[in-house]
């Protein structure tokens, strides 16, 4: 399992050997990976993306050997990936020791942060741990900043809700302080971020699904997308930003 | 420039050490320029090899007349004792001079190669009995093989004073143990061995030939290299942050001016700056496609 720097950078100071541990917004397995390497006892992880649970599995499977594998298969044997809602997760309160939030909170709608913020609090044992690794508010300068401008517009019109939304480590602390968590520590994950060919075209996939979810006379859709392709192709890459993780940590 | 301990040589290397490779594509007077404008900027570790066109030639008349200001470095791909002493005399008599300080077995490839180079009638027992006459300085090994067949070579040879291997972000960023020099740097480190870093420059291979014919690629490099200023500082600062000795430059003659400037401003690297590169490498050669995030 490939497991990035940036995810064994935010586990490295955490106890992770043991632990049940849940994964909110599994996205492409990267933490889950993580998680699993570190000697995870058990590992949720929840996304409300069937694609993102298939390759989050796939992810865990060794790509040389199907089933022989010892260490694929006692890996496969701790990892539950559960498609749900992070507003409403399918387990018992206390339940968790370990939560990771890899990534998730820049793909969360400002409206929907105290749901998944008090649902998180549910499920945490005491004493458990939080991660949230996200990005800082891009500076003004940065070119990508465009793209996920455009992104939001279409996220927008066809879903009433931003795509991205880049929240300052120090807000997010301060929400989950408000239900009770307290700072571990900070630290500087990528400085600065690499946004690369292949994270621009991702970017830009998704206008192109929100704009085909608009009306097919949306002149302002065929707009959009114009000006995203365009984007990618003028920025071709960009590396702008920082990237955070903040560890938080629930009392006993 | 900063410099470091060179393992057990007692030389303290500059963190920049010349590729003397890029001579080969020079006249002589370019190369004496060459080789004035490394030494001006502090560089005291050269690295030339016989496999490199006429480098040896065209270093020869500066590395006699700047003998004392540098530790030099040579190799032979000779894996045999006869083979090996021809090819230590023949670059000595190339090169002009009547000692080489670190004298390296050349890119290690095979475990066969292992085999024989520490047999009774292999290299390094030539090399030793060169170290005896005063011919050589200390024992050395290059290899961009096989991370595992370099930590077998440092198991199995006593003297080896210095290892030379490949380490950029790009390397760094494969998780597999082909690629894990990481694991070579940190046992050279235990066992107090000197390290010199390769490729530092490469940003991958050159497109195919169907592409872009050899005779049309703008750089002499055997893979495609970083070439802008910020590219070049960046790649070199992460090399020098990993901890290595010393890092090689390139083989191309146009890419040494801003390596040098490079080495010459080194001042550390954040940790989550040399993460950036590494993670901008994985994305390029991910195969999980379709990822907003990092």
């Amino acid at each position: 399992m490939d497991v990035p720097r940036t995810v064994t950078t935010a586990l490295e100071d955490r106890p992770i050997e043991g632990a049940v541990c849940l994964e909110a917004g599994a996205g492409v397995g990267n933490a889950t990976a993580g998680l699993l390497a570190n000697g995870a006892a058990r590992v949720y992880a929840v996304t409300d993306d069937r694609t993102h649970a298939e390759t989050t599995l796939e992810r865990v499977r060794s790509p040389t050997d199907d089933d022989g594998n010892d260490d694929s298969r006692r890996a496969r044997n701790r990892l539950a990936v559960l498609e749900a809602d992070l507003r409403a997760l399918p387990l018992p309160d206390d339940a968790v020791e370990v939560i990771t939030a890899h990534g998730l909170f820049n793909v969360v709608p400002p409206a929907d942060l105290d749901a998944i913020a008090g649902e998180l609090t549910r499920v945490a044992a005491p004493g458990c741990h939080l991660l949230v690794d996200d990005y800082e508010p891009l500076p003004d300068e940065a070119a990508v900043r465009d793209l996920f401008a455009l992104e939001n517009a279409a996220a927008q019109l066809a879903d009433g809700a931003p795509m991205v939304t880049f929240y300052p480590a120090e807000a997010l602390g301060r929400l989950f302080a408000g239900y009770g968590w307290t700072v571990d520590r900070h630290r500087m994950l990528l400085d600065p971020v690499p946004w690369t060919a292949s994270h621009l075209e991702a970017h830009a996939e998704v206008v192109r699904s929100r704009v085909d979810a608009l009306p097919a006379d949306s002149e302002l859709g065929a707009a959009l997308l114009e000006r995203a392709d365009a984007l990618v192709e003028a920025i071709g890459s960009e590396s702008a930003g920082e990237m955070y993780s903040l560890a938080l940590r629930r009392p006993e | 420039m900063e410099t470091r301990d060179l393992g057990p040589t007692g030389h303290e290397s500059t963190i920049a050490t010349f590729g003397a490779i890029a001579l080969n594509w020079l006249e002589q007077e370019g190369a004496n320029q060459m080789v004035e404008l490394v030494l001006d900027r502090g560089v005291n570790h050269f690295d030339v090899a016989p496999t490199y066109g006429d480098a040896e030639r065209k270093l020869g008349p500066k590395l006699r007349q700047h003998r004392e200001e540098i530790y030099l470095g040579c190799k032979t791909q000779e894996r045999d004792y006869d083979g090996a002493r021809r090819k230590l005399e023949r670059s000595l008599d190339r090169l002009g001079v009547d000692h080489i300080d670190l004298y390296q077995v050349h890119g290690l490839e095979y475990e066969e190669e292992l085999e024989e180079i520490t047999g009774d009638d292999g290299a390094l027992a030539a090399f030793r009995d060169a170290k005896e006459e005063g011919l050589i300085g200390d024992i050395g090994l290059t290899s961009h093989g096989n991370p595992q067949l370099i930590l077998d070579a440092m198991d199995r040879i006593d003297d080896l004073a210095t290892v030379m291997f490949p380490l950029n972000p790009v390397v760094a960023a494969k998780d597999d143990d082909d690629h894990d020099y990481e694991a070579v740097l940190e046992r050279a480190d235990e066992a107090g061995i000197g390290t010199l870093g390769i490729k530092a420059f490469a940003k991958g291979s050159w497109p195919p030939t169907e592409e872009l014919p050899e005779a049309d690629r703008p750089y002499a490099n055997w893979y495609e290299p970083v070439d802008t200023p910020d590219e070049i500082r960046e790649r070199f600062d992460f090399a020098a942050s990993q901890g290595l000795s010393t890092v090689v430059s390139p083989g191309d003659p146009k890419l040494v001016a801003m390596v040098l400037d490079a080495a010459t401003r080194y001042d550390g690297m954040a940790e989550s700056a040399q993460r950036s590169l590494v993670e901008e490498a994985r994305h390029d050669d991910s195969p999980v496609p379709e990822q907003l995030h990092h």
